[in-house]
């Protein structure tokens, strides 16, 4: 242990008297470590981040959307096949999955466009997302103020909105929206809720700049249309989603009254997929960014080779003196070894140090929100321990190897 | 000389070794059948021209060689049979080395120069290991210079940081090869005034030079020739290395007048 101890301050004394060596020496291993953890904790940022924003709408949800989307279709059949399909999810289907499926707790239905909002002079854009009751828990709408429309609402196709915080800022300003009277496409509304603050979603778009009314009111007195754009079901739990999912296609396929030889009219997706694929893209991100780094650090490592043998050489005299004294081959062999992985550990730390500056930086000036575990920081460390060891072992068995005699007489 | 051992007071014994050096195809035989017995608490000169091979028995007494046959007893015990470790080991603790150059460590100050040898002996506290430094330093008189680099020591300080580092292990034989070569005559005589010191407390000193001069401070020159001894001399009245330097001029007395 003293020994130990002994070895490191000699490498740490030996690395100070060559700073810039040793730092050039090092940069390879920095670069490399430097690039994997950083692009690690990239990777781990956003993959948090949209399992965040996943979660937000609720990770046990089933999405249903007209058309047939996983059959590979292209060009002019695919366009026909759209706009065959387009109308093809009706508010009856949801009513037949609330009523049939075992494992869904609820399903909504929604109509989704944008339309612009008017109050006295002002007027704005903004999404519409149009639902019944049961959206407020199911897509998470939360109210801060005042409330949600009701089934009642819904049956009457009563012209209320809840809105988003963007809507009311530029639309009101500092009065309370909650009882006016707005307009939406020039028809009436009266505001009777505020949506809390969702901020934007994973791709950079504003949640907040929304609003909410009954789907009947939106599709006879809105847009006049007796179709829905999605459905969205909560299976009972996050563990039966997939079985979930399967229930809601073969109601679905009974419901649209489909022969066993012909494709679905819709297609039903599930947060786990898409989580899945986002795990995919982000390893394979992380396994490209991670070989290239791999390179570095071996080009680090034959570096650190380089400039071993080059301070074996230099300190030929040195091994000498220190064999005269009684230092063993192994006592030697000790000192190179650790001199070396004393390099690329510091190396590995600066690169670390390099990697949490650059999720500094990034976190700040970019939409990415790097985060740093404790996974990538043991790996790049375990990782510029063996760089040391592997390049350092023949340096330090060449310095072991010397004939004391002949290292005395070294000039 | 054979009796010599005889009464077992005998630190190195050494009979009929031989050592030939392949260079190349050249053989160079280095040494062919030396004999040398030294008693323990000796002060031996060894002289001999380039080539005679007083480097090579330098080398073997100092364990940092081998022979290829003969024998060679350090304090009893067989060294040619030893493997490189057990080399180490004695060279560690029975073997103080000072080199014509000093071969100190440039980047260390002085204590870490005198600590060498002790960072390869197991066991042994850090206290014990301070005292063991601060005692080698003063007996060669450089309290107060601890911390000095080689660098910032003249060439006399130097050689005795290396005489302290030969001493902390409180070995049985001082080996100094040239000591004195690179040195001044006033600060040589003064690093012979140390050795003579040593010897007086004990040491065993084996010295090779190729000044009689120095030589002539030993109780006894071995003349080395051909890789043989060629002819050996007791010195009845070896020159006190003190009464040199009372007679010397200094400069603080040139200085004076």
């Amino acid at each position: 242990m003293r020994r130990l101890f002994e070895s490191i301050k000699i490498a740490f004394q030996s690395l100070v008297s060559n700073k810039l060596r040793a730092f050039l020496t090092m940069l390879g291993i920095i670069i490399g470590v430097g690039a994997v953890v950083a692009m690690m904790s990239i990777g781990t940022g956003a993959q948090e981040s949209i399992i965040k924003s996943v979660q937000d709408i609720g990770s046990n949800l089933i999405i249903v959307t007209p058309g047939n989307r996983q059959e590979e279709q292209q060009g002019f059949k695919q366009m026909l096949e759209d706009d065959k399909d387009k109308e093809a999810l009706k508010v009856e289907d949801v009513k037949m999955i609330e009523k049939e499926a075992t494992l869904i707790k609820g399903a909504a239905p929604a109509v989704l466009s944008s339309s612009i909002i008017a109050y006295l002079n002002k007027n704005t854009r903004a999404s519409v997302y149009a639902s019944s009751e049961k959206a407020e828990y199911i897509y998470n709408f939360e109210i801060e103020k005042g409330q949600f429309y009701t089934a009642s609402d819904v049956q009457n196709s009563a012209n209320v909105v809840v809105i988003g915080h963007t809507v009311i800022n530029k639309l009101f300003g500092k009065i309370d929206p909650v009882g006016k009277i707005i307009k939406v496409d020039g028809k009436n509304f009266t505001v009777i809720g505020i949506i809390k603050s969702k901020g934007t979603d994973q791709f950079g778009n504003d949640q907040d700049n929304s609003i909410s009314m009954p789907i009947t009111t939106a599709q006879h007195k809105l847009y006049g249309i007796d179709y829905i754009n999605m459905i969205i079901a909560q299976s009972t739990s996050e563990n039966n989603i997939d079985q979930a999912s399967k229930e809601v296609e073969k109601i679905l396929r009974r419901a649209h009254n489909l022969r066993t030889d012909e494709k679905n009219d819709f297609t039903v997706q599930n947060q786990t997929q898409l989580l899945d694929i986002v795990g995919t893209i982000i390893n394979i991100f992380t396994i490209t960014i991670s070989s290239i780094a791999g390179i570095s650090l071996l080009v680090g490592g034959i570096g650190i080779m380089n400039i071993m043998l080059v301070s074996v050489t230099e300190r030929t005299r040195e091994i000498g003196i220190r064999k005269a004294v009684g230092a063993k081959n192994k006592d030697i062999l000790f000192q190179f070894l650790v001199e070396s992985v004393v390099l690329s550990i510091t190396g590995g730390i600066l690169g670390i140090l390099f990697a949490v500056a650059v999720s500094i930086i990034l976190n700040k000036f970019t939409i990415l929100e790097p985060v740093i575990s404790a996974f990538p920081i043991i790996l790049a460390i375990t990782f510029s321990t063996i760089v040391g060891l592997f390049f350092g072992i023949y340096p330090a068995m060449r310095a072991a190897r010397l004939n004391p005699i002949a290292a005395l007489r070294y000039e | 000389m054979e009796e010599n051992c005889k009464d077992n007071n005998c630190i190195i014994e050494i009979k009929d070794i031989t050592k030939v050096y392949r260079i190349g195809k050249i053989e160079v035989k280095a040494l062919r059948g030396a004999d040398l017995d030294i008693l323990s608490g000796e002060f031996v000169a060894i002289m001999g021209p380039s080539g005679s091979g007083k480097s090579t028995l330098m080398n073997i007494i100092g364990c940092l060689d081998t022979p290829d046959s003969g024998k060679f007893l350090l304090e009893n015990i067989d060294v040619s049979k030893l493997n490189d470790n057990q080399l180490a080991e004695i060279r560690n603790k029975k073997i103080g080395f000072v080199f014509q150059t000093f071969n100190l460590l440039s980047r260390s100050d002085a204590v870490r120069n005198v600590e060498l040898p002790l960072i390869y002996t197991a066991g042994g506290t850090a206290g014990n290991r301070k005292t063991k430094i601060f005692d080698s330093l003063k007996s060669v008189g450089l309290i107060g210079w601890e911390k000095h680099k080689p660098s910032e020591l003249s060439g006399g300080q130097r050689q005795r940081v290396a005489i302290a580092r030969a001493l902390v292990n409180d070995p049985a034989i001082i080996l100094a090869d040239e000591p004195t070569g690179n040195l001044d005559s006033v600060t040589g005589e003064e690093i012979m005034a140390i050795f003579q010191k040593l010897n007086r407390e004990g040491k065993t000193i084996l010295l090779v030079t190729h000044e009689l001069d120095i030589a002539r401070h030993a109780s006894r020159i071995i003349y080395l020739r051909d890789g043989k001894i060629f002819r050996e001399e007791k010195i009845d009245n070896p020159i006190d290395a003190l009464e040199i330097l009372e007679k010397m001029p200094r400069l603080e007395d040139k200085l004076s007048q």
